[in-house]
């Protein structure tokens, strides 16, 4: 039983994660793990041999905190130093259209390994688009809470009140979208090959063109220079209706 | 054993705070020193080293001119606890005879108790990061001796005895406030919150004493506690679950095809 699609570097590859998105992606994950496990002690009221391994539950309630700060830090080296890879997420999320829809309504067949055909994609297909819209927000949710729930007596009291439920639900929406995330980067067989356009920056270029197609002939294919069409500086919500020429 | 507790009457307390100094003195707590504002109210509220304080409330009244309004307040042992189902340690627990005790030894400070509590009692003690509060000198009480509060009152403002027999004393007393210039005079602590183990005989509204009329618990504590806490959280578990069935069925549909592409995904 294959667990990774293999690495090949005996094909051709292209670049799909700078150095810079895969840092503050990884940099995530440890922070954001981290502050899961730590979290969950509270949560589960009181876990007391998951307290153990962090030291205690002041162990675990530093290394919350300290995890915590480390990732608002990632968040604000990510824009500072990565501002412009930020932007072209953000267009590309503003692409939600037709295609991203049909991809969400086919995917649960795909998730469980039905063959589909599905439309082509732009660099995040509507799932990650998905993923992207729903993941940071709730991030940014469980950041402002958590340092109201941090320092609450600089906060009114009812702030702190609602601070509460909201660090749990955006821990649960992300904690979803994260388990949902890590396996389709990893071991979903079909999407497999984008754990190492994460951990290694490049894709084959062939499962490029299958998986991201439109993104693939706007960034190195036929269509490749050619500025996208756009209205006051926001991205046309164009559909690509038919696919390009070389794509299976 | 029958609920035991205090009945404050405030038409007999002279706000000479002796309880407060008794309570220090009981529980061995520091001084807890606050800027003078100009008036008696010395502890506008409970802190971490004080658990019990009297508040003076000056309120003006079209029959008598000013009424200075007098209200022992500390924790009220609520029977529905909010900070005993908040507390994710269980560091609080119920006496038999109705004091809400919190164990320091279990408590990490987080302070989930001092938001939910509809009085706001249970506080920080910055010193040790720990929540502290009255104990209704459970110590005291096993030991059959009265809280220090309740021996030290020199007036006989508060009472401690069994709940359903100072009931009964408190309407008898509030009768006769009624009777004798104080037609508002109420209990309170009977039925606020589901019954608190803490009674007063108020000459006045408890709005007039600065205690809240008709308290519950938050609907945003509620919400987190009774949805968010026990159901929310299945989400991961599902989830988790749904990936672990499809690397399953995706890996057996592949072999079943071995026509397509190992990798499988859409066509």
């Amino acid at each position: 039983m294959q667990w990774l699609p293999e690495y090949r570097d005996d094909v051709p590859r292209v670049e799909r994660f700078t150095w810079l998105a895969r840092f503050t992606h990884w940099g995530h994950t440890v922070t954001f793990l981290l502050c899961l496990f730590t979290g969950l002690i509270l949560f589960l009221d009181g876990v007391n041999w998951l307290a153990a391994i962090f030291g205690g539950y002041y162990g675990a309630g530093w290394v919350h905190r300290i995890s915590a700060l480390a990732m608002t830090a990632l968040i604000g080296f990510g824009f500072v130093f990565g501002f412009k890879g930020v932007l072209v997420w953000i267009v590309d999320l503003l692409r939600f259209g037709f295609n991203d829809l049909k991809f969400l309504v086919l995917f649960p067949l795909e998730f469980f390994g039905f063959k589909v055909k599905v439309p082509p994609q732009t660099r995040f297909n509507g799932g990650e688009k998905g993923n992207s819209m729903i993941t940071p927000f709730m991030v940014f949710l469980l950041m402002i809470s958590g340092y109201i729930m941090w320092f609450p007596s600089y906060f009114p009291a009812s702030w702190v009140r609602v601070a509460y439920p909201t660090h749990d639900i955006a821990m649960i929406l992300s904690t979803v979208m994260v388990c949902m995330h890590g396996y389709l980067g990893s071991f979903h067989p079909g999407s497999g090959e984008s754990f190492w356009g994460m951990w290694k920056g490049t894709v084959r270029e062939d499962w490029a063109k299958h998986h991201h197609a439109v993104w693939y002939e706007e960034t190195y294919g036929s269509m490749a220079g050619e500025k996208p069409k756009t209205i006051l500086g926001l991205p046309v919500f164009e559909e690509y209706k038919s696919k390009p020429k070389d794509a299976e | 054993m029958a609920n035991m507790t205090n009945l404050y009457d405030s038409s007999i307390c002279t706000a000479c705070r002796a309880c407060q100094v008794a309570c220090k003195n009981w529980n061995q707590l520091p001084a807890s020193i606050k800027p003078f504002k100009g008036n008696y109210q010395t502890h506008e509220d409970t802190d971490g080293d004080t658990y019990t304080i009297v508040l003076m409330n000056e309120v003006d009244n079209a029959a008598h001119g000013v009424d200075w309004n007098f209200a022992k307040f500390q924790c009220m042992h609520c029977f529905d606890a909010a900070c005993m189902k908040v507390c994710p340690k269980g560091a609080y627990t119920k006496t038999e005879w109705g004091a809400t005790i919190h164990d320091p030894d279990k408590c990490i400070g987080c302070q989930y108790c001092t938001y939910a509590c509809p009085f706001g009692v249970p506080k920080h003690r910055k010193r040790e990061d720990k929540i502290a509060k009255c104990t209704l000198c459970a110590d005291r009480v096993t030991e059959g001796l009265a809280p220090a509060c309740a021996t030290t009152c020199a007036p006989g403002a508060l009472r401690f005895g069994d709940r359903d027999e100072l009931i009964e004393y408190a309407r008898e007393r509030v009768k006769s406030l009624q009777a004798n210039g104080y037609p508002n005079a109420t209990i309170y602590g009977i039925n606020e919150l589901g019954g608190l183990n803490k009674l007063y005989i108020l000459t006045d509204t408890p709005d007039k004493f600065g205690l809240p009329v008709n308290p519950q618990t938050y609907g945003t504590i509620n919400f987190w506690q009774n949805w968010v806490q026990p159901y929310f959280g299945w989400l991961i578990p599902v989830a988790l679950g749904a990936s672990a069935v499809s690397f399953v069925t995706t890996r057996l549909m592949a072999d079943k095809h071995q026509d397509h592409p190992v990798e499988g995904g859409h066509e």
